[in-house]
């Protein structure tokens, strides 16, 4: 297996694609609920606790750079098999696809379990996640542009969302947000832990960056994706404090969503259905991203065709989301998720980076004494 | 007989000119039109040859037999070249280029004993005269269309664009009717990658012969199986010099009234000419309203079908109300009663165009307001559906490209079933599966969804709205033109203060 790889001419993508890339994949489920997880954590300085996520992500973000960095066009899964030979390497590669599995899985049934409660409550299951899969199958087809399409348009067509958000913020209750700085700092540490599961598909960077044309440039789309991520974050949390109460915050469990009940027009009564589904647009693309993670690695790995994991990975959730339908269930994978994923994308890059370094600088020298002699 | 050099490879002269008509009848199975006539004068002998109804025939008599019979021309192939007065003779050889060139009009004069045959190029065709374009009408600009005569559709292309730039390479496609295929665009502004390609799928489509450029569209197209069109197809020869200013590549084909656009992106579809001869802002608006007509023909029944059938909540509840007393006789589903709607429009529309005229407006009369009200009183359907399919119907209308508005037409139909089983879910699936499929598309290699992607900004002004022609000053930069510039670029005097 080759650590650095040559990507074709036709398949590379300009840096600033990545905005959309991190935006999409980080909005997705996860920003429907979490507000109401970190409230009941910190209350109203939930705010202050997706500011603390944002800089330890950044953070994160950097090392991710720099590990990168340090080699001339490879992603984690060569750079895993050059730090840890090739049979560690390949199980910390396997512990990667595993992981965007697991994330893959708990959005699809997340969604499903979403338009179930909201629009259609005896929809059999089967049908949504049919038409999900084959969503992801058709667009996955089309390779890595059209996935990056998929996530520039899916970003325009569903952001006029946001509009109808204005009128839950003019009737908000600013006094729900006072007083700040009262939760203790431990208790805002917890908050931000919360976020984890929705900031996460970041780590996508560590598949996608050889693809960069103009790589000294990705810094800044880079950044800015995660901006608009966690700006759409505390928009929503703080809307979502100042409009409800704390019980009734308490009782939704996708609060976001409640939100969009509000507004009305001389045509369109309730929002929320066209909401739920318009939803498609932005689950679909970190889906994708997701999928595709997926059928690269393997093909990285284990040198197996994209296309036979792809629709053997379409075929085995298929039959998961068809036995995972019990609230209880769903919330089960979401923490397992989020839990696996905190340790891989959130501690592990910073235990990999000074391995990184070490190992570089050992041999850089080594490559020094071999000129001398 | 002296041979002053040996005969070419492959020529059949010198022969007897009873052999020679021998040789052609053969292998024109006898045909009458073949007209094979020998006059012999001082013991030589001359034949000339043509086709009846291809060619110009007083020009025959009067500028070749004329002096060849009357003058004392020496019947020699030098001083025929050089003393009948008619344009471009040309010495052949070849049987089968003969052979060829008799069925594009060519006639021909061979002296006996003499090493080559004497061709002229006298076609005749008949054509209809020019005529304003029946399927894309313009209330603005010039109104002229292209017709079914390649020399006549050439004139007038090279009226519009007189430039020595431009290039109109000719290639004869078909192999058991060549049929004459120009590729035309401007040899400094066109992508040379694209025009390579375009060169490329014609040389290498091996067919028995071309009917139409729309046929021809279907052989040399990206993708086969999509709903898509991904050549635009103009008969307007501004629209067509138009679009060849901007770099794209134009095919035209003999016998046929519309000539081919490529690169095409989905956008190109919504534009007409028309917005260019308005104000930008009037422009602007015309194309706004033309996404907009695209997005209510395919949606519009849906959303009605998905809301009667499964959200009654999203309907404000005074619309409720109208609808439910509207709704209240009708026995049928709305999905049954909303394809059964659409499916009386689409055979009004299609009665409509195989009529003849006159009949085809009372036809539209009868059925639109005649059947349209008898649905509502004997209960098939409700006001408020025929409101929203009239609505659509003339939505996908307003479409300048025909083969868009059809396509638009069809669409509607898988989505209104996706909605009656769906709802909401189904129409939002239906409408990602459209979106992904047109980012896979191409049009001659080129994404058929730029400037949205791949992105680029500076190329919004000239697809998804119009600003004022100081900020026109580049060309359509997605498709890579070799000249990006049109013009240096103009910046207005400021004015300083209110008075100066």
């Amino acid at each position: 297996m080759d650590i650095n790889i040559n990507i074709k001419k036709n398949l590379q993508i300009r840096a600033f694609y990545l905005f959309f890339v991190i935006a999409s994949i980080q909005l997705g489920i996860g920003i429907l609920g979490v507000s109401r997880l970190i409230y009941l954590e910190v209350q109203q300085d939930a705010w202050i606790s997706i500011v603390i996520a944002f800089f330890y992500v950044s953070l994160i973000i950097m090392v991710m750079l720099l590990i990168l960095k340090q080699y001339e066009n490879a992603d984690i899964y060569g750079i895993q098999v050059d730090i840890f030979g090739k049979w560690i390497g390949k199980l910390f590669g396997t512990f990667f696809i595993f992981h965007f599995a697991l994330s893959f899985f708990s959005i699809l049934i997340t969604y499903i379990e979403v338009i179930k409660v909201f629009i259609f409550p005896t929809v059999n299951d089967y049908i949504l996640s049919f038409m999900l899969l084959c969503l992801v199958i058709y667009s996955v087809l089309g390779g890595i542009r059209v996935i990056i399409g998929v996530c520039v348009i899916f970003f325009f067509l569903s952001h006029w969302l946001l509009i109808l958000l204005i009128q839950p913020a003019l009737q908000m209750e600013l006094t729900h947000l006072q007083p700040v700085f009262v939760t203790p700092i431990t208790d805002l540490l917890k908050g931000a832990r919360v976020t984890s599961y929705t900031f996460m598909g970041f780590e996508i960077l560590f598949l996608i960056y050889p693809f960069i044309l103009n790589k000294n440039k990705a810094k800044l789309p880079i950044f800015l994706g995660l901006g608009w991520t966690t700006f759409l974050l505390l928009l929503t949390t703080i809307l979502v404090i100042g409009y409800f109460s704390f019980d009734q915050i308490e009782r939704r469990e996708w609060v976001l969503l409640g939100l969009f009940k509000i507004q009305s027009f001389a045509f369109i009564e309730r929002f929320d259905y066209i909401v739920v589904a318009e939803w498609m647009m932005v689950v679909i693309p970190s889906l994708i991203l997701l999928m595709w993670g997926i059928t690269y690695g393997t093909k990285r790995l284990y040198q197996v065709p994209q296309r036979a994991t792809l629709y053997t990975i379409a075929i085995l959730c298929f039959i998961g989301s068809l036995f995972t339908n019990e609230h209880f269930q769903i919330q089960k994978v979401i923490n397992w998720s989020s839990e696996y994923g905190f340790w891989l994308v959130y501690v592990y890059p910073l235990l990999l980076l000074p391995i990184v370094l070490i190992k570089k600088k050992w041999q850089k020298r080594k490559d020094g004494d071999h000129h001398v002699h | 007989m002296k041979r002053s050099r040996s005969p070419e490879k492959g020529s059949i002269f010198p022969i007897k000119v009873a052999e020679l008509k021998k040789i052609l009848q053969d292998q024109f199975n006898n045909n009458p039109d073949l007209s094979f006539s020998i006059y012999e004068k001082k013991d030589k002998k001359l034949a000339v040859f043509f086709i009846a109804y291809l060619v110009e025939s007083e020009k025959i008599e009067n500028f070749l037999l004329e002096p060849l019979l009357s003058k004392e021309i020496p019947w020699a192939n030098t001083s025929i070249k050089n003393e009948i007065p008619l344009n471009g003779p040309e010495e052949v050889v070849n049987l089968k280029n003969i052979l060829a060139n008799l069925l594009l009009g060519k006639v021909y004069v061979y002296i006996e004993q003499e090493q080559t045959a004497i061709a002229y190029m006298l076609s005749k065709k008949e054509k209809r005269s020019l005529q304003q374009s029946e399927t894309e009408s313009l209330v603005l600009g010039p109104k002229i269309g292209f017709t079914e005569s390649m020399v006549t559709n050439l004139n007038i292309v090279r009226w519009n664009i007189r430039s020595e730039d431009l290039v109109l390479e000719r290639f004869m496609l078909g192999k058991r009717e060549p049929r004459e295929v120009r590729i035309i665009y401007l040899h400094s502004i066109a992508n040379s990658d694209d025009v390579q390609t375009m060169r490329q799928r014609l040389t290498e489509l091996d067919i028995d012969f071309v009917e139409d450029s729309a046929i021809l569209m279907q052989y040399i197209e990206d993708s086969s199986s999509t709903i898509f069109p991904q050549f635009l197809s103009t008969e307007l020869p501004d629209r067509f010099s138009y679009s060849i200013n901007k770099g794209k590549i134009g095919v035209l084909v003999e016998n046929s009234p519309t000539a081919i656009i490529a690169p095409t992106s989905f956008f190109s579809y919504f534009e007409s000419t028309e917005d260019l001869y308005m104000r930008w802002n009037v422009g602007t608006f015309l194309r706004g309203l033309r996404f907009i007509s695209f997005l209510l023909s395919t949606l519009l029944t849906p959303m009605y079908v998905a809301a009667a059938t499964f959200h009654y909540e999203i309907i404000p509840p005074t619309l409720l109300v109208n609808l439910g007393l509207s709704r209240a006789a009708v026995p049928f589903p709305p999905i049954l009663e909303a394809l059964f709607l659409e499916l009386m429009i689409e055979l009004l529309r299609e009665s409509g165009a195989r009529l003849p005229t006159k009949v085809g407006q009372t036809i539209g009369i009868v059925g639109g307001v005649v059947v349209g009200t008898a649905a509502v009183q004997a209960g098939i359907t409700s006001n408020v559906l025929i409101i929203f399919v009239a609505l659509s119907a003339l939505a996908s209308f307003t479409a300048p490209n025909y083969l868009m508005g059809t396509t638009a037409r069809i669409i509607r139909f898988p989505m209104i079933i996706l909605a009656g089983f769906l709802g909401i879910i189904g129409i939002l699936f239906g409408a990602c599966f459209l979106v992904i499929h047109l980012l896979k598309l191409t049009s001659l290699g080129r994404p058929y969804l730029s400037p949205i992607y791949p992105l680029e900004m500076k190329d919004f002004n000239k697809v998804l709205f119009r600003l004022p022609n100081q900020f026109q000053y580049k060309r359509f930069k997605s498709y890579r033109p070799k000249d990006l510039i049109r013009y240096p670029k103009q910046k207005a005097k400021k004015k300083k203060d209110i008075d100066e």
